[in-house]
């Protein structure tokens, strides 16, 4: 283990290095993202605010799916902090496979004493979406106690985990995708059909019509990375509701580890 | 130290025509035919031993390479590199080896190579003295010094295969597999490299197998030479003995007082060519000091060179054929 | 002038290479047109929200106007900024700068190309659409498809003419690229995409309107949704952008290419 986290240290200290170079880049990532959540918001608002102006009285509060508008929030702001690790960690990562299947160098990776699937999950991070992740917690503090959470210690554990039972579905998906690369190393877009599947997540699912709301908890789990870590926030997670999560994020990181081992077959197999 | 025996590795390539109609046909109808890359190849090589490895382009090279590695899966056959089976690629296994290609680079483009160097001490589980020991002893004997804090994009080619061969030895394996190390560097970079090789096996007793184009670095550098030719073990031996078998001519070439009949030459050789006073001729190798002899009493001689044809031409000329007829 | 000269033909070889090279990429380019499924997502949310109901569509209206929204978007997806990067990268762009025809018309066959080769996947997702939602099949009427084609290319246009602004802002620093993705958000969340602009609050609306980004989604969606829009208004604001952005861009150009020249790069 102790070489794990070693070899972890130093891969992050030399992406930092790397980062550096380039200050003017991450000044508009920053600008970028904090225009984009704005914009995220306003769209947000359009669904709570009628279209001629007036607020909403009381008589005629607007819900989105059963959600009020700081409950609401909370997604979005769950939402803003995965995206935001997926740029910092997802993105730089696993989008570097196919750039070293097709230029041989997955070869270096091969003839490392180290795991591969940890070397090319974990080789770089991108500072740009730390901030992103923090403009997401931001917005959970500020809306989870608008919204009637008390946030208490068991509460937290509970949010906690859910979302990093989000995080890990997340990077399971994303890094079959990735991974298949090897066969198909001209569909490297494939990851972004998958982020534009994964913007349905902006919003809790119980917005959306019955049929894609089972395509979002099931097949898709948007569900499970985004409404579930928000419910458990609210602290309306109820034990199912967990246990699902829990063994969803199994499952997937296990095909993952499974899909990526059987990748390698057939790369030490066929490449030549 | 490397052991392989019958070593063979087929493909499996897809038949598909190309454009659209093709690519439907072959979805369709899915045709494929085997192609054997390698076939019953055999050899051992003894620890501390440097061997260069010849082929042409697509002879199977890298694809033995590559298995020695565990980087390829063999088809059949036997490989054990330094007592381990490569393709289980165990952990005591990987840190034994090294691979470095000449085209590919592992170092990062726009960090120092000491960034790099460091990654690859934390992964192969070197203590930070350590390391830097290892680092300071290797740049020395390879005359590297402010580079390693220059990005690796800011460095010239031959500084950086010089960053990568750090990077690749500095876990010190006993087994070197070298795939055109001195790739597209210049004539003196190449010498560069070639006598650091020399001296790291020298200094560490370890093994080394080496591919190159440049016939420079083979006859530098390794004693003995296997020669593949579309995937099968064509020569093993001394690179003379090869030349020797390639070509079992040689060429002398006359400069004659007085002009010479052809038929007063032909029973010495295999006549080249005959124009006037200059006079080509091959001669087989075990008859050539009585040849020499014979026509320099024979004749009145002027000048006479005896040379062999480039050793890169020979093996070139195992693709038009199996071997040069005298 | 070769371009001059013999325009047809250099338009014709154009087209057709590139229209080779796009069928090349044609897992690439299916792929894309899916990545561009947001706009169906946004209609789930604003079929099911009371909100969507408020805006006076209809079920039918909101569908018609999603689906359009998608198709604008997959004849109006512009990447100048990316394939000029790659060409400055891999040194193609100084072969192209000697050739007697400006960078920008190879550009553009590009993106035709990739457009025609796009058609059929388009097709076949809004095949898919009408089979899951019958109800909301249409046909336009055919001087309003004229005039939705013609509103979508005009649309094509003004974001390429962006998108090449951008690029000829890269021939003084190549971190100009990430002006592209600042460009974006106002992009998406302005154009129509994610809402129709009958959504918006009047003054953001209102300010929106002096943007050129509803004019990229919005209204073509809106003509080819069949819905009430103001005709003179929208072509006026559409023509206005392209008139007052290609000089910029020519000159811009020109100007880049002179220094890019005379730094020797």
């Amino acid at each position: 283990m102790g070489r794990y986290w070693l070899t972890l240290r130093r891969f992050w200290g030399t992406a930092l290095a790397g980062q550096l170079e380039y200050q003017l880049n991450v000044l508009i990532d920053l600008l970028a993202m904090a225009a984009n959540l704005a914009g995220s918001l306003f769209i947000l608002s359009l669904f709570f605010i009628p279209a001629d102006g007036s607020a909403a009285g009381a008589d005629a509060v607007r819900r989105l799916g059963g959600w009020s508008w700081e409950e609401a929030l909370v997604v979005q702001g769950v939402y803003t902090l995965l995206d935001g690790a997926a740029s910092t960690w997802l993105r730089p990562n696993l989008g570097a496979i196919v750039t070293h299947v097709r230029e041989g160098t997955l070869d270096f990776v091969l003839l490392k004493p180290i795991d591969s699937q940890f070397w090319l999950s974990s080789r770089t991070l991108a500072p740009a979406g730390l901030s992103e992740m923090a403009l997401g917690v931001g917005l959970i503090l500020w809306a989870a106690p608008r919204a009637g959470a008390q946030l208490q210690p068991v509460a937290l554990a509970v949010a906690a985990l859910m979302l990093l039972a989000g995080l890990v579905i997340l990077y399971s998906l994303w890094f079959l995708l990735a991974a298949s690369s090897i066969w198909f190393v001209k569909t490297w877009n494939a990851t972004e059909v998958l982020r534009a599947a994964l913007t349905a997540g902006r919003f809790p699912v119980s917005a959306y019509p019955p049929g894609l709301r089972l395509l979002l908890t099931l097949v898709l789990p948007v569900a499970f990375l985004t409404t579930v870590p928000a419910e458990a926030i609210l602290g309306r997670a109820t034990p199912t509701l967990v246990g699902a999560a829990l063994v969803m994020a199994l499952v997937s990181f296990s095909l993952s580890r499974a899909f990526w081992r059987f990748a390698l077959r057939y790369y030490t197999s066929a490449s030549s | 130290m490397i052991q392989v025996e019958r070593l063979c590795k087929t493909y499996r390539v897809a038949a598909k025509q190309p454009g659209l109609a093709g690519t439907l046909r072959h979805f369709v109808n899915r045709r494929s035919r085997e192609v054997s890359a390698v076939r019953e190849l055999s050899f051992r090589l003894e620890p501390g031993e440097m061997v260069g490895f010849l082929g042409a382009n697509g002879a199977g090279k890298t694809t033995t390479l590559k298995m020695l590695c565990g980087l390829i899966h063999p088809s059949s056959g036997l490989v054990r590199v330094a007592g381990y089976e490569p393709q289980r690629r165990q952990r005591a296994f990987l840190e034994q080896i090294t691979l470095v290609m000449g085209q590919k680079q592992q170092l990062i483009w726009d960090l120092p190579p000491l960034d790099s160097l460091r990654v690859n001490a934390a992964v192969y589980g070197l203590g930070d003295a350590e390391a830097q020991r290892r680092i300071t002893e290797l740049a020395e004997m390879l005359e590297l010094g402010e580079e390693l804090t220059r990005p690796v994009r800011k460095l010239s080619l031959g500084q950086r295969m010089k960053a990568e061969l750090l990077a690749a030895l500095l876990h010190r394996p006993s087994v070197l597999f070298l795939d055109e190390p001195t790739l597209g560097l210049d004539v003196n970079a190449q010498a560069r490299v070639r006598s650091f090789l020399a001296d790291y096996n020298r200094r560490t007793g370890a093994t080394v197998l080496l591919t190159s184009h440049y016939m420079a670095d083979i006859t530098a550098l390794c004693p003995r030479v296997l020669l593949i030719h579309q995937g099968a073990l064509f020569h093993d031996g001394a690179l003379d003995a090869l030349a020797a078998r390639l070509a079992p001519c040689r060429q002398v070439r006359l400069e004659l007082a007085k002009p010479a009949a052809p038929e007063a030459l032909a029973p010495y050789g295999e006549l080249e060519s005959c124009e006037g006073q200059a006079v080509r001729l091959l001669v087989p190798r075990e008859r050539l000091t009585t040849v020499v002899a014979e026509l320099l009493a024979r004749f009145e001689v002027l000048d006479l060179e005896v040379s062999d044809p480039p050793i890169e031409e020979l093996i070139g000329g195992l693709f038009q054929q199996a071997a040069v007829p005298c | 002038m070769l371009s001059r000269r013999r325009p047809w033909a250099v338009a014709r070889a154009l087209l057709g290479n590139q229209y080779a090279l796009m069928l090349e990429y044609r897992a690439e380019i299916a792929l894309w047109a899916l990545s561009g499924s947001l706009p169906f997502i946004m209609l789930a949310l604003w079929s099911e929200a009371p909100a969507g109901a408020a805006l006076g569509l209809g079920p039918e209206g909101l569908d018609r106007y999603f689906l359009s929204a998608f198709l604008v978007r997959q004849f109006s997806v512009v990447w100048v900024v990316f394939a000029f990067e790659e060409d400055a990268l891999l040194g193609r762009l100084s072969p192209y700068l000697l050739q007697p025809l400006h960078p920008l018309w190879r550009y553009l066959a590009a993106h035709l190309a990739e457009q025609l080769t796009r058609l059929p996947f388009a097709a076949a997702i809004v095949a898919v659409f009408f089979a899951v939602n019958p109800a909301a099949f249409w046909l336009p009427h055919p001087g309003r498809f004229v005039l939705a084609w013609m509103a979508t290319l005009l649309a094509f246009g003004i974001a390429f003419l962006l998108q090449s602004l951008i690029a000829a802002l890269c021939f003084w620093s190549e971190k100009a690229s990430a002006l592209e993705r600042l460009l974006f958000v106002p992009f998406l969340f302005f154009s129509g995409l994610l809402a129709p602009l009958a959504a918006f609050p009047p003054a953001v609306r209102a300010a929106a309107l002096w943007t050129p980004f509803p004019y990229l989604i919005d209204f073509p969606a809106r003509l080819l949704a069949g819905l009430p829009v103001p005709l003179a208004a929208g072509f006026g604001a559409q023509l206005a952008w392209i008139a007052l952005l290609l000089p910029l861009v020519l000159l811009l150009w020109r100007a880049g290419v002179r220094r890019y020249t005379a730094m020797g790069a």
